[in-house]
């Protein structure tokens, strides 16, 4: 009996297992095509500079969660996140959206909004300035206080112009 | 609901059994809300369904009568021959989770406990929320485990779905009340299944040992 319990906790927990696995699957990045176009790679390239604003932004907050932050390691990534959002309009060149790679999480908005999409993008690249500013002087306090206005504008630019990946 | 002409009252599920149910009602329920907008509200109510996960899978074990495992998980021949019968126009008598419904609390608890491990990992989109062991992870890893938090989420919903057409099933085709029993521990068995309960120094060890594993990781680990 006691095996065949064990078969029982075994099926269950397959169960929370497969979930598991089932989503590590889905989050994998589909791979670049060999022959890409022009947008195709722009998308491709545009995920990894995201994926770098975003590696710079949690280095700079999780360092500021330490007891003791590190100013040096939180200037360096203020400087990242300040080039890359510098760059960040440069990153939708027209066509690169879904139609140039499925799993794109750019939405039509971004070209049919171009107005729009612009002003956020500038309101990210001036929070990103004073936050670079900040942790260059050294200043912390101002950091940490600057972070949730720099964090509302990629909220309030996902929310917007972001939407969830297929597939 | 009609019950068996010669029913004894029997008490069944135990307090901290109750609670935890409850209790993880209303928090599954309020973490479901608060995931958008609440964050903080959120990894608070995580914190709670870490302990109260952890104390049940505790209580499986140190816990008396029909809150033991050992009580309720049932080899596939049972589980088949119980679900041979479950068909049938009778009230259940099955003292506690049947053979069947054994699995899916195990599931449950299963898919809770990758629901909140995925959650002390998550990285949101923006980099500027995260669970409380977020900042040992990479930024991809992180956002891998929302993914994964959010599809264990569908899982967890699909099961309590389950649960509840199971609950609607027993109610109107078996006219067996389980939610009552849920509420005062109390059901009408055709006989005393004769249950045991646990001594009440190990209820206390289970919920100093859950509240200080959920305080501890709450806390990203540092003390």
């Amino acid at each position: 009996m006691a095996s065949l319990m064990s078969k029982s906790w075994a099926l269950a927990l397959a169960v929370g297992l497969g979930v598991a696995a089932a989503g590590g699957a889905l989050a994998h990045d589909d791979k670049m095509p060999a022959n890409a176009n022009a947008a195709t790679k722009a998308a491709y390239a545009r995920h990894e500079n995201f994926e770098k604003l975003g590696a710079s932004f949690k280095g700079l907050n999780d360092e500021l969660r330490k007891p003791a932050p590190d100013k040096a390691v939180v200037a360096a990534n203020a400087k990242t996140m300040n080039a890359l959002v510098g760059a960040l309009p440069t990153w939708f060149p027209r066509g690169s959206g879904v139609e140039a790679r499925p799993m794109s999480e750019a939405k039509a908005g971004i070209w049919t909004d171009a107005a729009g999409f612009t002003a956020a993008a500038t309101a990210a690249r001036t929070e990103v300035a004073k936050l670079n500013a900040s942790a260059a002087a050294g200043d912390l306090e101002a950091v940490k206080a600057q972070v949730r206005p720099v964090g509302g504008t990629c909220k309030g630019c996902h929310e917007k112009y972001r939407q969830e990946k297929k597939g | 609901m009609a019950e068996p002409s010669a029913a004894v009252r029997v008490k069944l599920w135990d307090g901290p059994v109750r609670i935890v149910h409850w209790l993880l009602v209303v928090l599954i329920a309020f973490s479901w809300w608060s995931s958008g907008d609440h964050l903080n509200w959120h990894r608070w109510s995580g914190y709670a369904i870490i302990g109260l996960v952890l104390f049940r899978i505790y209580w499986g074990f140190a816990g008396g009568g029909a809150a033991r495992f050992a009580s309720f998980v049932k080899g596939p021949r049972a589980i088949a021959a119980y679900a041979a019968t479950v068909g049938k126009r009778d009230v259940s008598t099955t003292p506690g989770h049947n053979p069947l419904g054994a699995l899916s609390v195990l599931a449950l608890l299963a898919v809770l406990l990758v629901q909140v491990g995925t959650g002390l990992f998550v990285v949101d989109i923006d980099a500027f929320e995260g669970g409380p062991l977020s900042d040992r992870v990479s930024y991809d890893v992180g956002r891998a485990m929302a993914e994964v938090h959010e599809l264990s989420f569908r899982g967890l919903q699909a099961l309590v779905a389950l649960h509840l057409v199971a609950i609607a099933f027993y109610a109107v085709w078996k006219r067996t009340n389980l939610v009552g029993a849920m509420i005062t521990g109390k059901r009408s068995l055709p006989s005393d299944p004769g249950l045991t309960g646990a001594p009440v120094w190990r209820l206390i060890a289970g919920v100093v040992l859950a509240a200080a594993i959920a305080w501890v990781l709450s806390k990203g680990l540092r003390l």
